[in-house]
């Protein structure tokens, strides 16, 4: 049965369609017809934000906690351009978010009308695939097909730019006809001759490594990961976005690998003769410079994006799959064994670090009393710098997918915002933001969405009164010179109390508890202020380019004064 | 630029969108490209697009692979300029007054090239052939003076008789190598 709809009554119509529920947006112009039409669905929720960055960033992060498409709405010129870092962020990380932006009418395209901007063509290479939605007839199959594609397969970002005429125009509606035939996943090798030459390697190899990415959490093999290493022994590395897919706790479980690993986890890939790696893609902060990564290893290589394999290291077996699928696949294959004498060496590498902290108010303390006060069930969303790292390998993650952070592009300025997503995904369980005091003042204007919504998301800065993580690279590469750096902020606790919410301001580690506990306890937003040691340092750290065997363990002692 | 080493070749949807895609995927490897062509293929709804360009086998092979998951791609393959056919069409516009006509016409009667219209002091020539080939027939109008070249950069197959175990886009990578 079909019925006369408007192109923007036709897209309410099919997000509902497609399960969505909640849209993070902000309108305009160009997209208004939309709106108008939104008044008259009640089912799906509008988030207004105050900067589009942050709709793209929260529909990412609801992308990530809820394997779901996250969905946001701008209109066109500003509003889509403000998009652009969120679509790359979710684009590096592997994100199935849709963005849907407004457009000026037809007409006008290619005349340089107000506030029309090519979206189409600047985010062609930060999305899977975008659509420039030419007739309403065509609406509805074409965002299906752009929720489909953003899941198939590797997820990622999609977009459709819908012109304000095509969102008024009128079209014949149709619901969508039986479930939707997954589309072959085109080229995909076989991989049962991979699976066996795995397990031949796995059964000879002395020191044998895992490596887990977030391809094993977007396939969910939480369980096939953990069977697979209690079944051989094998230590687990997490890679950056492959954190919370195996619990921190696990006696199996290593670390961290690559810029920042601990000095046991880099030293063991480098003595390491074969590495599993599922679901990663050696990115070069995971490897350093691959002319000298694990010399002495094959590797095994599973990722569901055939492109990937063989892409940054060689490797001896790909096999372009599913994780949870070749995971258990490998899993029959594979007999039991031990790696005891393997575990004792690499015990050997390991190595106590302890550094004084003003008021031992350290990454240790904060991250031991966060968990002590969330417990298991916690997310935590991290910004990008030094707080980033030090909470990656410091919080004992237990929750499957409960660290959230942004890998590949590296965007400050995401954890508030993205934490919003998380939120509504997970609304019965902790979110915690964690930010430097340089990213949150980035996106901290999100605080409004927070309170205007009611999203109970907690917020916590490490303030250092630094870009810190640069201020590091320039006391170790550029003489100590801390060139546009020291970064001013407002004072939190008042800024808190500016937006209705509690604030708190830590500067002794004996407080954080109790901060931490009121503080989860409210039941909307919450700030804490977490006032660090100004020129703490990240380490190790492997100086960019450099080999994973030559770690930097203190501060250059030329600069070091 | 040099000698292409490779051709590679696209099938892809016929929209404009495709090809931007398709041509993204091959500007972000930042490799030197000899020339680009695209028209409509065998198969209705698609063309062919087809880049002539320098690269190795492991980076012929990245790129293959970033393609085949580009959406609105359908195939695609970089052969080994030895393993391909390439040809292109080219058209000049060279100064042509009557004291000349006879040895234009021998010139292109040398290189089978074919005069596609004249007026007053004017020829317009068409050639087709290997990029070589066709360099060679603009060098050999030089001295008459050429007023526009317009070439099409150039389509390929595969050759009749190629060398199958060697083709650069088998998915080497995945495959069991030891
Ligand atoms: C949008 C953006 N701009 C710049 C950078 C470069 N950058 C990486 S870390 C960093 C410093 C972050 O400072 P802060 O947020 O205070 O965190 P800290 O390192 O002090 O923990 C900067 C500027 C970036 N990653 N993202
Ligand atoms: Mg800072």
């Amino acid at each position: 049965m079909s019925e006369t709809l408007s192109g923007a009554q036709i897209l309410c119509r099919t997000l509902v369609e497609e399960g969505v529920q909640y849209l993070f947006g902000y309108p305009g112009g160009a997209i208004m017809p939309f709106y108008h039409a939104l008044g008259d669905c009640p089912e799906l929720r509008h988030i207004l934000v105050r900067h589009e960055q942050a709709a793209a960033h929260a529909a990412d992060g609801y992308a990530r906690a809820s394997g779901r498409v996250g969905v946001c709405v701008a209109t066109s010129g500003p509003g889509a351009t403000n998009l652009v870092t969120g679509l790359a962020t979710a684009h590096m990380d592997s994100s199935p978010v849709l963005a849907i932006t407004g457009q000026v009418s037809r007409p006008m395209i290619g005349r340089d009308a107000f506030q029309e901007t090519d979206v189409i063509g600047i985010t062609l290479p930060i999305t899977k695939a975008n659509w420039l939605v030419q007739d309403a007839a065509e609406l509805a199959d074409t965002v299906r097909e752009a929720v489909a594609v953003a899941l198939d397969g590797r997820p990622g970002p999609v977009l459709l730019d819908v012109p304000k005429d095509v969102q008024n125009q009128k079209a014949e509606y149709r619901p969508k006809a039986a479930a939707r035939q997954p589309s072959p996943t085109p080229h995909a090798p076989s991989f049962a001759d991979g699976v066996a030459e795995a397990a031949r390697l796995i059964a000879a190899a002395q020191r044998p490594l895992l490596m887990v990415g977030h391809g094993v959490i977007l396939a969910g093999a939480y369980a096939e990961i953990r069977t697979l290493a209690e079944q051989t022994g094998i230590p687990v590395i997490t890679t950056l976005l492959g954190i919370s897919a195996f619990p921190e706790c696990h006696p199996l479980h290593l670390g961290m690998p690559g810029m920042h690993g601990e000095v046991h986890v880099n030293r063991a890939i480098q003595q390491a003769d074969l590495i599993v790696g599922i679901g990663l893609r050696f990115d070069d902060r995971v490897t350093g410079n691959t002319a000298a990564f694990a010399p002495r290893a094959r590797i095994v290589h599973v990722d569901r994006d055939p492109a990937e394999i063989g892409k940054n290291v060689k490797v001896t077996v790909g096999i372009a799959g599913d994780a949870r699928d070749v995971t258990r696949r490998l899993i029959e294959a594979v007999a039991p064994r031990r790696c005891d004498a393997w575990w004792e060496e690499i015990r050997g590498y390991m190595r106590v670090r302890d550094e004084s902290w003003r008021d031992g108010l350290s990454p240790e303390a904060i991250c031991r009393a966060l968990f002590a006060v969330t417990g298991e069930h916690c997310s935590v969303v991290t910004d990008v710098g030094q707080h980033q790292m030090w909470v990656a390998k410091l919080f004992p993650y237990r929750r499957p997918n409960g660290h959230v952070t942004s890998g590949g592009l590296g965007a400050m300025g995401f954890a508030v915002p993205a934490a919003m997503g998380v939120h509504l995904a997970r609304p019965d369980e902790p979110v915690w933001a964690i930010s430097g005091d340089g990213g949150f003042q980035m996106n901290m204007a999100e605080i409004a969405t927070m309170v205007q919504e009611g999203l109970a998301v907690k917020m916590a800065v490490f303030n250092n009164g630094y870009l810190g993580m640069v201020r590091q690279w320039q006391q170790f590469f550029h003489g100590k010179r801390y060139s546009c750096t020291p970064i001013w902020s407002p004072d939190y606790v008042k800024l808190a109390a500016a937006y209705g919410i509690p604030g708190w301001r830590v500067e002794r580690a004996r407080e954080l508890e109790e901060v931490f506990t009121e503080a989860n306890a409210v039941r909307g937003p919450a700030l804490v202020e977490l006032v660090i040691e100004q020129e703490a340092n990240v380490f190790p750290m492997i100086p960019p380019g450099g080999s994973l065997s030559e770690p930097i363990e203190t501060a250059p002692a030329a600069a070091a004064t | 630029m040099a000698e292409p080493t490779h051709a590679l070749s696209v099938l892809l949807d016929d929209d404009v969108f495709a090809l931007n895609r398709a041509v993204g995927v091959v500007r972000r490897r930042n490799l030197p490209i000899a020339s680009i062509a695209v028209g409509p293929s065998h198969i209705p709804g698609a063309s062919r697009l087809t880049v002539m360009m320098q690269t190795d086998d492991a980076g012929a092979d990245r790129m293959v692979k970033q393609l085949q998951k580009t959406y609105g791609v359908r195939e695609a393959e970089l052969l080994r300029a030895a393993d391909a056919v390439a040809r292109e069409v080219a058209l000049v516009r060279v100064h042509a007054p009557a004291e000349v006509h006879q040895e234009l016409t021998e010139i292109a009667e040398l290189f089978k090239a074919e005069l596609v219209d004249e007026g007053p002091d004017v020829f317009v020539l068409q050639v087709a052939g290997a990029a070589w080939f066709i360099l060679s027939f603009i060098r050999a109008l030089e001295r008459f003076g050429i007023m526009e070249v317009a070439r099409s950069g150039a389509v390929a197959v595969r050759s009749a008789a190629p060398p199958v175990p060697s083709s650069p886009t088998s998915t080497s990578a995945t495959e069991t190598v030891l």
